[in-house]
């Protein structure tokens, strides 16, 4: 029974880091356009739009943080072997991982920016130098709590993986978190806030993402500003409830029917889901309808 | 990414950086036999080194592989050199002092196979399919010996399941010895059980990849992303610099951080001053300048 008690009680702490790095990780990559809304940021300059936003194309953002994770997990882990302090290891391993995770930010925007001189796109090196350390910041959250996680687990709930495998197989979870469910909010909403809501992006439309701010021009500190609020908690929640719903589902069920118990419990959790998602989108289609034209609206 | 990508015309031949890439790695991975044979382990960082040449030839192979419109394979391409790279590798460590030439060899097969079924069979029609991922299987399996013999001192599977010292000239005689040594120790905090072997996999796919994604664009130039790629295998080197003080004693693992340092402080400036070079202009705090699109 102790031993379920204590499972439960990691598994909540675990599901609350999980939200707390989803927040942090959807931030960190809008700010930085990572994932698919870097396409239009990189499209922009082509046709004529000459922007002030982040672009760091390091990757998707799963390997990216796949990664960093795996790297911040590493280096706790081979800190743990000489220094037996597990706080102290996994900072240094983030620290370590937030380090190499700055310096690929930096070289991705130069890379990509100066790469576009032909259509006059110029670096804005304050960019860099203002929103590198706002990524890092957000990034060290993300990876310090992920790697915290995956401590928990090898070292509570005996995962069969050893830590760096498991910083590596979260981080890559985190990262899909992340994107799938984090993007939509930058890159169908506030790279495109100057589209009638519902337009989708037509070809015309491609590339001209909104570069000026209320006041003044719009930096991707605007966007982290926007996505804070909207994308940050829906990934949140979405990588809580994964890890939340995963270890739950293992500590309860694990030695239920000879092993399988976890496994159909996993495949009813699939199927809820579902029915879930099914309801929303039905929901949603319903109520809101096709998308219909500016004229057929106000007539 | 709808970027359309060209690579860069001129600059150093493929097949040059092809030779110069394997040659370099392969020298360098057998340099770190040097801590075998002394019995000691700061010739650790020639597997940094080693691994540094064979990015330096791979992003120029993701380059060729690339400009045949694979927008998104670019990360793609990374990941599947080390997964063919990965397996190539480990297979080798158990050839003794042959492990680098084998993990060549064994790579090429590898890299080759899967060429062939993305070209041949799922009809992905790249004229230079096959040859690349052959060359990024080799580069994959190279990148990690490197790495691996830099983590923990030895391209030898004995060295990488022993947690510290390195097993010398002297007690190693192939495989046989392996076998007993597995039985006999706890590997659980080891590179390969300790899964160590996962951080140096991903450091090696994104330093690989990154360089042709960060730079790609109509006015990517060669010296800039080989530049690049340098200062990714330098940056690559520094958490494994870091992560070798489990394995290595202080003054290897020291020694290891410090030419990864150097060598990083210096790519990244170069890199910086052909960044310069090439924009279109260096702004500080400069408001947009529009040239045409809409308000």
């Amino acid at each position: 029974m102790e031993t379920i008690v204590l499972g439960i009680g990691i598994t909540a702490l675990a599901g609350a880091l999980a939200t707390v790095a989803g927040a942090a990780e959807d931030t960190e990559s809008d700010i930085g356009s990572q994932g698919d809304p870097n396409s239009q940021v990189q499209l922009a300059p082509q046709m004529g739009y000459i922007h002030r936003i982040f672009n760091k194309a390091v990757s998707g953002e799963p390997p990216a943080y796949g990664l960093w994770c795996a790297l911040g997990a590493g280096v706790a882990f081979a800190f743990l072997q000489i220094l037996h302090n597990p706080a102290l290891a996994i900072i240094l391993g983030s620290i370590v991982a937030v380090f190499v995770q700055g310096v690929y930010c930096v070289t991705a925007y130069l890379g990509r920016t100066a790469s576009l001189a032909k259509f006059e796109q110029p670096v804005y090196i304050d960019v860099v130098k203002s929103l590198t350390p706002v990524t890092m910041a957000h990034a060290f959250v993300a990876i310090f709590c992920t790697v915290t996680m995956c401590y928990l687990m090898a070292e509570f709930l005996h995962h069969p993986f050893a830590l760096p495998l498991l910083g590596l197989v979260w981080g890559i979870a985190l990262g899909a978190a992340g994107s799938a469910t984090g993007n939509p909010f930058y890159g169908k909403e506030r790279q495109y806030q100057n589209q009638n809501f519902g337009a989708g992006v037509p070809i015309s439309a491609s590339g001209n993402i909104v570069r000026y701010a209320e006041a003044g021009q719009r930096s991707s500190l605007d966007n982290g500003w926007f996505t804070t609020k909207f994308a940050g908690p829906a990934s949140g929640i979405c990588f809580g409830l994964i890890v939340f719903l995963e270890l739950w589902r293992t500590v309860l069920f694990e030695h239920e029917l000879g092993q399988w118990g976890a496994v159909i419990i996993g495949f009813v959790l699939i199927v809820i889901f579902a029915i879930i998602d099914l309801w929303v989108e039905k929901w949603s289609r319903t109520t809101y309808g096709p998308y219909e034209k500016a004229e057929e609206a106000s007539s | 990414m709808t970027v359309k990508m060209e690579a860069s015309a001129g600059g150093i031949p493929h097949k040059t950086l092809l030779i110069g890439g394997l040659v370099t790695a392969v020298v360098c991975i057998y340099l770190t036999y040097l801590n075998q044979i002394l019995g000691v382990g700061y010739f650790a960082f020639f597997g940094g080194i080693a691994a540094v040449a064979a990015l330096w030839w791979g992003s120029d192979t993701i380059k060729h592989l690339c400009s045949y419109g694979l927008g998104t394979g670019v990360p793609s391409a990374g990941m599947i050199a080390f997964g063919t790279g990965a397996i190539a590798m480990i297979v080798a460590t158990k050839f003794g002092i042959a492990t680098p030439i084998v993990a060549v060899i064994i790579a090429a097969i590898i890299g080759a196979i899967i060429g062939y079924i993305a070209n041949e069979i799922i009809n992905m029609n790249i004229p230079v399919m096959i040859i690349s991922l052959t060359e990024l299987a080799i580069v994959g399996a190279l990148t990690m010996l490197g790495l691996a013999s830099m983590a923990c001192g030895s391209f030898l599977f004995e060295n990488m399941i022993t947690n510290g010292a390195i097993v010398t000239a002297v007690g190693l005689s192939g495989a046989e010895n392996a076998g007993i040594l597995v039985a006999n120790i706890d590997a659980t905090g080891t590179l390969i059980g300790g899964c160590v072997f996962a951080v140096i996999f991903m450091l090696g796919a994104i330093a690989l990849q990154h360089p042709f994604n960060a730079c790609l664009g109509p006015n990517e130039s060669q010296d800039r992303t080989l530049m690049l790629t340098m200062e990714c295998g330098f940056l690559s080197m520094i958490p494994v610099a870091v992560i070798s003080y489990a394995y290595l004693d202080l003054v290897a693992a020291s020694v290891s951080l410090v030419v990864s340092l150097i060598g990083f402080v210096y790519t990244l400036r170069e890199y910086f001053r052909l960044s310069r070079r090439d924009a279109y202009a260096w702004l500080d705090a400069k408001p947009i300048r529009e040239v045409g699109g809409e308000q």
